[in-house]
């Protein structure tokens, strides 16, 4: 369970860029490092972020790691800083319109392709497979929990998933012209032990850029009809067609 | 095909790289017939603006014919002789609608590290960092343009390349820059800085009804320039005790009505200014550029404009009294050049505009590395170079 992700996202965090940007923002900030993604909310900032929206409190109650108390969740083995992750993001189309993509066939695998293959197998059920470089993958299955049109959807990963999951998004009508406030949760409790610390620091490093990027898709997706990418970008580096 | 790649600080080769290939639906296949150097090349040439990666095709500035065109592209046909802004913009999000097109919110594919930097991205930029999207640039034979309705521009006949190469980049921020300064008949308009961007901004100030046109900058060469193409009076800042008392007295004792500051251009992109202290030795900066935007501040007349094209990070000192006590209205973007275009090719056609004269240096796209270094160390006067694939 070595590397869990290796999307364009990580490398470019992880590998290749982390140097610079650590460089740039100790340059910046005069050493008070800005470092990408990795700014990880308490579970307890993120509860008072969430019951601030009458709208995602509604929807969260269903969370059952979230509703349990912090003691609960040690004794399940859990760690207490859960990985969990939030972005807002505005669209300017209507919520209906947006909801009505989001459950499109096709939809959630594109906006997800960063970091997860994604199959849906029905209305209710996708599979979720995030690779990683030796071959090894992790895999689980989502069941949509609670659905409203043109308002909210929460799934959940189903019974026996390894690393159990959960996810919200509502819509919510912006002020003006703005369009639709979009919100993205994601929320994660890995095992506990040698593998749980493997997940944290191997997929879960990260889940702020992955959902931040996830949201970024489907608003280029929902505005434009088409996902910005340097696939297949030229350049001298070796496979130069892998970015 | 060929295409000039950084790999590493100071090292551009021109190398054998893979052809673009149309990637998304909207996209458009160029084949490059100019391009040329921007000051703001030269950062990350130095090492100065992170998220370079070696093998980076590099270029911001180029127009060229298009030869493929992608399956939802609806204006844009093959053999168009187009010329192209340095932002890729997509034309439907909120800040397009409202003109802020190198604001636009869907073309920076990878925007968390600028959102880690700046707190929101901005939109991609061809050939320049992974910070502003990591896509390759124009100096090539080939380049892929996302968007390209909203993103490529039909020359008219009769135009030669030189002509409109600029309102790629140059002569929209320099415009811009104008446009800032809400220009009243009878103003009178500093420009720090006569590179392309200052020359650009200063004949945009007459087209937009300025009275007088004031240049600060150091290189004789330009100055001339700033005179015999731009029509402006000069000043050689390395000769006078004061540059403010000199404008002070220029006009009357009020101060110019606006001052644009087109000296930090070179720095258009990340702003490397944030490493201005350490970075400025290497650089060979050949003047400060903290001190023109004081001066700027300091010159400009109560209730003026300061319109800032120049990029700064952190700047120590900033008179921000002087800006408050004064009233002055600060202004500032990088170049929305997509609102630009339109009417910049209209100045061009009816001959009140012809930005060819920036062109000191040409090359073919082999000798590009040359090209780089002559514009670097402003080498026989050289103010742009310009590659021909
Ligand atoms: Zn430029
Ligand atoms: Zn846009």
């Amino acid at each position: 369970m070595k590397a869990l992700v290796q999307d364009e996202a990580t490398r470019l965090t992880a590998r290749v860029d982390k140097e610079q940007l650590e460089k740039m923002a100790s340059v910046v900030l005069g050493g008070a490092l800005l470092t990408l993604g990795l700014q990880r909310r308490s579970l307890g900032g993120t509860v008072m972020a969430l019951a601030s929206s009458g709208l995602l409190y509604r929807g969260l109650r269903g969370l059952r790691q979230l509703t349990s108390s912090p003691r609960d969740r040690r004794e399940e083995g859990a760690r207490t800083e859960t990985p969990s992750v939030q972005h807002a993001i505005t669209i300017g189309k209507p919520a209906d319109e947006l909801y009505r993509l989001w459950r499109e066939p096709g939809t959630l695998a594109q906006v997800m392709s960063h970091f997860a293959e994604l199959s849906t197998t029905s209305a209710e059920y996708t599979h979720w497979r995030v690779s990683g470089p030796l071959g090894q993958d992790l895999e689980w299955d989502t069941r949509i929990e609670e659905e409203r049109a043109g308002e909210l959807l929460r799934w959940e990963s189903v019974e026996g998933a390894l690393l159990p999951n959960q996810g919200l998004v509502s819509f919510r009508p912006a002020p003006g012209n703005w369009g639709t406030e979009v919100t993205l949760h994601l929320d994660f409790q890995p095992p506990g032990g040698a593998l749980g610390e493997a997940v944290m620091t191997r997929l879960l490093a990260v889940p702020d850029l992955l959902v931040n990027r996830a949201l970024r898709r489907f608003k280029s997706l929902a505005e434009t009809g088409e996902i910005p990418t340097t696939e297949r970008n030229p350049s001298a580096r070796q496979g130069a067609h892998l970015h | 095909m060929r295409a000039l790649c950084w790999n590493g600080i100071n090292d551009l080769r021109v190398e054998n790289v893979p052809d673009p290939e149309i990637v998304n639906p909207r996209d458009v296949i160029l084949k490059v017939t100019m391009s040329t150097t921007c000051g703001s090349d030269l950062h990350f040439i130095d090492g100065y603006i992170p998220t370079m990666r070696e093998g980076d095709v590099i270029g911001h500035e180029f127009m060229g014919e298009v030869v493929e065109v992608g399956h939802e592209v609806k204006k844009v046909k093959k053999g168009d002789r187009v010329v192209v802004p340095s932002f890729i913009v997509c034309g439907n999000c909120w800040y397009c609608q409202h003109d802020l097109y190198s604001l636009c919110d869907n073309t920076n594919p990878k925007p968390e590290v600028q959102q880690a930097t700046f707190g929101q991205p901005t939109a991609g930029i061809y050939g320049y960092t992974h910070a502003f999207g990591g896509y390759a640039g124009g100096h090539a034979q080939y380049v892929r343009v996302p968007h390209a309705d909203n993103d490529c521009f039909l020359v008219p006949d009769g135009l030669k390349d030189e002509q409109v190469l600029f309102l790629s980049d140059a002569a929209p921020t320099g415009y811009m820059g104008a446009e800032f300064c809400n220009i009243h008949p009878g103003d009178t308009i500093a420009v720090w800085g006569a590179g392309g961007v200052g020359l650009m901004a200063m004949q945009s100030a007459y087209l937009l009804g300025a009275e007088r046109v004031i240049a600060i900058d150091r290189f004789p060469e330009r100055l001339q320039l700033a005179r015999e193409k731009a029509g402006a009076e000069t000043i050689d800042y390395t000769q006078v005790d004061s540059v403010v008392e000199v404008l002070r007295e220029m006009t009357g004792g009020r101060g110019p009505d606006a001052c644009i500051d087109a000296v930090g251009m070179e720095a258009h992109g990340m702003g490397l200014e944030y490493a201005y202290d350490r970075a400025k030795q290497a650089l060979h900066l050949h003047t400060d550029r903290g001190e023109a935007l004081r001066q700027a501040i300091l010159a400009c007349r109560k209730g003026g404009t300061l319109s800032i094209l120049g990029v700064y990070g952190v700047m120590d000192k900033f008179p921000l009294g002087s800006i408050m006590n004064k009233g002055l209205t600060v202004r500032t973007a990088q170049q929305h050049g997509q609102k630009y275009v339109p009417r910049l090719l209209e100045h061009v056609q009816r001959g009140e505009l012809d930005p060819s004269y920036l062109v000191t240096h040409r090359f073919p796209l082999e000798d590009a590395p040359r090209g780089y270094e002559m514009f670097k160390k402003k080498e026989d006067g050289c103010v742009r170079s310009v590659f021909i694939p």
